[in-house]
């Protein structure tokens, strides 16, 4: 009996050396319990006057990495990509059409500080970079929510269809990874840049409390904007695969707000100051009207290089404002019986056509390519303009102009004898 | 065709012109301008019509196509009402100020001047610089 109370505190003791690790992870895991708690978020100001700049802090969990994840809460802008490259695996093009119209006018994710590196990376790789893999490489995708759930038509276009002018075929929506997967696709085809979508500016001390200066540009959407703080505690890799232990703070939000002469144009999702365009217009046209031409050529790449605005909206709203000058030149010169209608509406019925196909390739080209064919029709303009300048040209005008002239007093005196 | 003008005739090749109108009026709806610039050449070189003719003409042949892009980029909401209101107006100002300074310029300057300022703004578009 003795011997078996002599071993009972060895038993013990061995007990409780068994026991320790368990209890002590048991402690951590208590902490680690005390640390999910949702981080904090506040901001220094909940009013910006047309952008401008505030700090985000607040406390996250000690040791996590901290990102903040800002959008435009009220106003929504349409974004859309065509996918006509060729698939590498099937070698089939797919010729999809995506279009959405919920996406936030404003969408910004900023990740700690220590990311800069790989931004500046993605910012050399010019206009071939991929929102989603930097996205990854950065740690951010596990605060990308919002785009996430906005919903995207996908069409399934033909070329035929294309050449008609449609969109395609309405396919049933995707399933929510696909969904996310474009999502990121047309954040990218609607903010082109790192600098707009991404930046790294949140600094974390030892124990979790965070802080970022964020810059609101001007020129934005007005409105509610919305923030929230995702604290990634755990990056757990097994292989290619990443499970992310995250928590996320409330919504907070602040108030972006523009005055007159500052409006917001809400199909192209920026606000401008219209006093600009108002004065850039007046010159071009003035000058487009010294040369004989509209005036919409030099407008266009001018209005793109100035103003945040997509091609899609500048093309579609320059066409419209010229149909006026237009009509009542048509007027003007059928008065003096200076149109040939037969000419006229035969060439016309052909360009009905071709006008009815261009804006929906407007619609189907990224900004990129729309600069690059702009800037060659520019040349061939040039060209033509240049050629008019030559001697021959203008010798032959010279008597051209007499003829023309002779025609309109011809005309005028012929409208006048009939009044 | 038989194209009659004030008692003259032309012979114009409808083919050629269709054609090109069509590919002209693909070009400008999508970019978003009248196309005015290269439909005179498009008549005067291709169909050998004379200036006359195609002045007035031309610009009934271009106000199709600019009626019809109009309608479809706003049917695809390319459409933006305030920035359209902000250069309507500018546009008519520009309309009644240029034939103004044009009687004092020298067309050849200006267009001299235009085919300098495309260049630089097409080799701007084509990132050359």
């Amino acid at each position: 009996m003795n011997i078996k109370f002599r071993v009972l505190p060895i038993i013990a003791l061995a007990m409780a050396l068994l026991f320790a690790p368990q209890a002590r992870a048991e402690q951590r895991a208590a902490t680690a319990g005390v640390d999910t708690s949702a981080p904090t978020i506040n901001l220094d100001k909940t009013s910006l006057d047309n952008g401008g700049d505030f700090v985000i802090s607040g406390k996250a969990p000690a040791g996590s990495q901290v990102y903040i994840e800002l959008w435009s809460a009220e106003k929504t802008v349409k974004s859309n990509r065509f996918d006509g490259k060729k698939d590498e695996k099937t070698g089939k093009i797919p010729y999809k059409f995506y279009i959405t119209k919920d996406m936030p006018a404003f969408y910004k994710i900023v990740a700690p500080v220590e990311m800069a590196g790989a931004l500046d990376k993605a910012k050399a790789a010019g206009k071939k970079w991929k929102y989603s893999e930097v996205l990854k490489e950065i740690g951010a995708d596990a605060a990308y929510t919002v785009p996430a759930k906005i919903q995207i038509d996908n069409y399934q276009a033909t070329v035929m269809a294309s050449i008609l002018g449609s969109r395609g075929t309405l396919l049933p929506p995707m399933d929510e990874k696909a969904s996310k997967r474009e999502s990121m696709k047309l954040v990218k085809a609607r903010f082109v840049s790192v600098g707009n979508l991404l930046s790294a500016k949140v600094e974390t001390t030892a124990d979790g409390s965070y802080s970022a200066k964020v810059s609101i540009r001007s020129g934005l959407a007005p409105g509610k904007y919305s923030a929230r703080v995702t604290a990634v505690t755990e990056r757990i890799k097994e292989g290619d695969k990443e499970t992310v232990q995250k928590i996320t703070s409330e919504v907070a939000s602040f108030e972006n707000k523009i005055a007159f002469p500052t409006v917001y144009l809400s199909t192209a999702g920026t606000s401008i100051n219209i006093i600009w365009p108002f004065l850039l217009a007046s010159a071009v046209t003035i000058f487009g009207v010294l040369m004989g031409a509209g005036g919409g050529f030099i407008l266009n790449p001018l209005l793109l290089m100035f103003f945040p605005l997509p091609h899609t909206v500048v093309a579609g709203t320059v066409m419209p404002t010229v149909l006026f000058a237009q009509g009542t030149g048509i007027v003007n010169y059928s008065k003096i019986k200076f149109i040939n209608w037969k000419l006229g509406c035969g060439i016309g019925c052909a360009m009905l056509v071709g006008g009815f196909i261009g804006p929906k390739l407007t619609e189907m080209i990224t900004l990129d390519q729309f600069k690059f064919l702009f800037g060659w029709v520019l040349l061939i303009l040039a060209a033509l303009m240049f050629w008019q300048t030559t001697p021959g040209y203008l010798a032959n005008n010279k008597k051209e102009q007499a003829i023309l002239k002779e025609f309109k007093k011809r005309a005028a005196e012929a409208v006048k004898a009939k009044g | 065709m038989k194209v009659d003008f004030w008692g003259q005739e032309f012979e114009a090749n409808m083919f050629v012109g269709c054609i090109g109108g069509f590919l002209i009026a693909i070009m400008s709806s999508m970019f978003g301008f009248g196309g005015g610039p290269f439909m005179v050449p498009l008549m005067t070189l291709g169909l050998r019509l004379p200036m006359y003719i195609v002045v007035g003409s031309s610009l009934l042949a271009i106000f199709f196509n600019t009626a019809m892009g109009t309608m479809r980029h706003y049917q695809f909401g390319n459409f933006d009402l305030i920035l359209f209101l902000v250069m309507f107006p500018a546009a008519i100002l520009g309309g009644y100020i240029g034939p103004i300074i044009a009687k004092k310029l020298s067309p050849v300057v200006v267009k001299r001047v235009a085919c300098a300022g495309l260049i630089i703004l097409g080799a701007k578009l084509l990132d050359l610089y």
